[in-house]
């Protein structure tokens, strides 16, 4: 399966989708949840979308407002996700000093 | 107080990056634009505006620099990947246009166009004094193994190395004595040899009546006088013999520079050697014929004028108008019999002194009529104002044609240059992606890199086409210069030929101030300074493409790290 590049804030999107996987999310909501600026935030959505891993909706709203995006993770999302947080939490630790224990 | 025209700035922005943006990408900008309305405060909101029209501007500019970019595809596969066949047919157009420019190096005019259009440079990067001439070195060394007279005094005349240019000529006139007058030719350019005075006498045996003789003799005397070694009393007696250099010249009947024999061994040369190299046989003819003869020559013509109004001051009306006259004559000789541009600007300019005089004379004597005559010629020589104002010799282009053809050469060689490096590049790119075994990013740069190659070698080839469009017309004008002595239009090739000293847009003073770094002993300073900026590109190229093709480690290929479970 081609997947899209994992930087620290793709994971950091990805993470934010796994708190409410089932939910539908609003981009200014991941933005906030992520710490992440709009020109940052949405190339990685729109990559995540180009890979088939998110899926995208409009939500109708009231009146003379514009409708909404909204966003969920796909299956293969869910999937992909937990297995890259789980490697990056594992990395995190690989990267500990090797011998951190042995001098305190 | 803001909020209101703030968000609306917002929105405007967003929206007219979305009007940029190509047409699978806009949605994203809508979804951006829809936020817009729930992000709290007006400054945030513009802010998250600014985000998305960055967004939208970054794949306009991509779907603008690869027009096949489809958001369905996978980066890396976007371009040409699904359809094989199109790349391929994008390769061999490429390959087609690298082709068809590669035969225009075989073409003659075009090799001598890529030689001229790449001149501007030869100030920029000359690591070695300008006196080494490395093209006539080689070729005297050539005419030295052949004993051929006529190449070494070919070499004589247009060297810089005074003293190499001497002995060679020496040597062309001990083969062939009817060569004596390149002793006439070398001595212009270098007065001073200490030769000169034997030359001169040789000369004049040949040739008794030419003024140029003497204008030479008397500019070594004015060389020998300015060095510090020369005393006061030497001193006087150099002025008296430079007056005396002078005197004779001014009386001598005849001005030759002999530059239709140049032109005669220019065509026996030439065609031999097979030396096409317009700049170093058609300009440099002239433009290295010093002014020293004519500022000698002015400065005589106003200590006679001056002498001739002492005359007058003390009566002796008819002397002194046979001085002034003498100075007139002299410069009609100059201006009737001399070649070159610089010669006929001597001429008129001691004709416009003298008829000025003249024109003073004849109002002191009562005779109006004479003056006005006088008046009429002073103002027809003026080399200001006059008619002869303009450089001599026929123009057809003129010289802004000259320049704006000088610039395109110009600017069609640098734009060879970078196109090749470009396809050079891209091919590297190509190969090192076809390699079994090759990295991921070095495939996924291919589709960009055929369209390198594709776009650079179009470039190439129009480049190519204009250098060539361009500079032909200049290549006639020299064959025929130099196979058929036609010195039609020769003007028009050597305003082409100035202009493309020079580069573009770079103004006359920077290269005045090149030219002195260049010729005052410190000639290494622009080399390593170019040198220096050239090594700090390649080291930053370099570090691109290892920081590109090594890459950093990633997240989805840690699962085969093997300090991992």
């Amino acid at each position: 399966m081609n997947t899209p590049r994992m930087s620290p804030e793709t994971l950091r999107v990805l993470q934010s989708f796994l708190e409410r996987a089932t939910d539908w999310r609003y981009g200014y909501e991941l933005s906030r949840e992520t710490k992440l600026k709009s020109g940052t935030l949405y190339p990685i959505l729109m990559r995540l979308e180009k890979y088939k891993l998110l899926e995208a909706r409009w939500v109708a709203t009231q009146d003379g407002v514009p409708p909404r995006h909204t966003y969920r993770l796909t299956p293969n999302g869910l999937e992909l996700a937990k297995t890259q947080l789980t490697e990056a939490r594992q990395r995190s630790m690989v990267q500990q000093p090797a011998f951190c224990n042995g001098w305190e | 107080m803001l909020e209101m025209p703030l968000r609306h700035a917002a929105t405007v922005l967003l929206e007219s990056a979305i009007r940029i943006a190509p047409p699978d990408t806009r949605e994203w900008g809508q979804a951006m634009c829809g936020e817009l309305s729930y992000v709290d405060g007006p400054w945030a909101a513009l802010m998250w505006a600014f985000g998305g029209a960055s967004v939208m501007a970054k794949h306009a500019l991509l779907s603008l620099l690869i027009p096949g970019r489809r958001a369905g595809m996978p980066p890396g596969d976007e371009l040409f990947a699904k359809n094989v066949s199109l790349r391929k047919t994008a390769l061999v157009a490429g390959a087609g246009c690298i082709l068809v420019a590669l035969l225009f190096f075989g073409a003659p005019p075009f090799r001598q166009a890529f030689r001229v259009a790449l001149r501007p440079w030869y100030f920029v990067f000359q690591i070695t004094s300008g006196d080494i001439q490395p093209r006539f070195e080689a070729l005297a060394k050539r005419a030295e193994v052949q004993h051929d007279p006529v190449g070494l005094a070919f070499c004589a005349v247009r060297l810089r190395n005074s003293r190499e240019s001497a002995r060679l000529v020496e040597e062309a006139v001990r083969l062939d004595p009817n060569l004596l007058w390149v002793y006439a030719v070398v001595g212009m350019r270098h007065a001073d040899l200490p030769q000169i005075s034997q030359w001169v006498a040789r000369l004049e045996r040949w040739d008794p009546q030419n003024a140029l003789f003497r204008l030479i003799e008397a500019e070594s005397i004015e060389q020998a006088q300015a060095l510090p070694s020369a005393g006061s009393d030497s001193t006087e007696e150099k002025e008296r013999a430079w007056r005396s250099a002078m005197d004779a010249a001014f009386q001598s009947p005849k001005f030759d520079d002999y530059l239709d024999r140049v032109e005669e061994l220019n065509r026996k040369v030439v065609p031999r050697y097979r030396f096409y190299d317009p700049y170093e046989v058609q300009s440099r003819e002239e433009l290295d014929l010093p002014p020293f003869a004519f500022e000698n020559s002015k400065r005589f013509a106003q200590s006679l004028l001056h002498s001739g109004e002492a005359l007058e001051a003390r009566g002796d009306r008819n002397n002194a108008r046979s001085t002034y006259w003498t100075v007139a004559r002299f410069g009609q000789l100059i201006d009737s019999q001399g070649r070159t541009a610089l010669e006929h600007w001597a001429g008129t300019t001691l004709q416009a002194m003298a008829y000025r005089q003249l024109q003073t004379s004849s109002e002191k004597g009562g005779n109006q009529a004479e003056a006005a005559l006088f008046s009429y010629l002073a103002a027809k020589f003026d080399p200001i104002s006059g008619e002869h104002a303009s450089l001599s010799g026929e123009s057809a282009f003129g010289p802004n044609t000259s320049r704006r053809n000088g610039a395109v050469v110009e600017i069609s060689g640098l734009m060879i240059l970078i196109f090749s490096g470009f396809v050079v590049v891209a091919i590297s790119i190509l190969i090192a992606g076809s390699r079994r075994g090759a990295r991921p990013a070095a495939e996924r740069t291919r589709p960009v890199a055929t369209m390198v190659v594709l776009t650079c070698a179009v470039g190439l080839l129009f480049s190519c086409v204009t250098l060539y469009l361009t500079y032909r017309p200049y290549w006639y004008i020299f064959q025929s210069a130099i196979l058929n002595g036609n010195r039609v239009q020769t003007r028009d090739l050597q305003e082409f030929l100035s202009s493309t000293q020079m580069l573009p847009g770079v103004p006359h003073h920077v290269y005045v101030l090149l030219d002195a770094l260049l010729y005052s002993g410190s000639p290494s300073f622009l080399f390593y300074v170019w040198a220096g900026v050239t090594l700090l590109g390649v080291i930053g190229l370099v570090l691109i493409l290892l920081r590109h093709f090594l890459g950093r480690p990633r997240a989805n290929r840690l699962q085969h790290h093997p300090r991992l479970p």
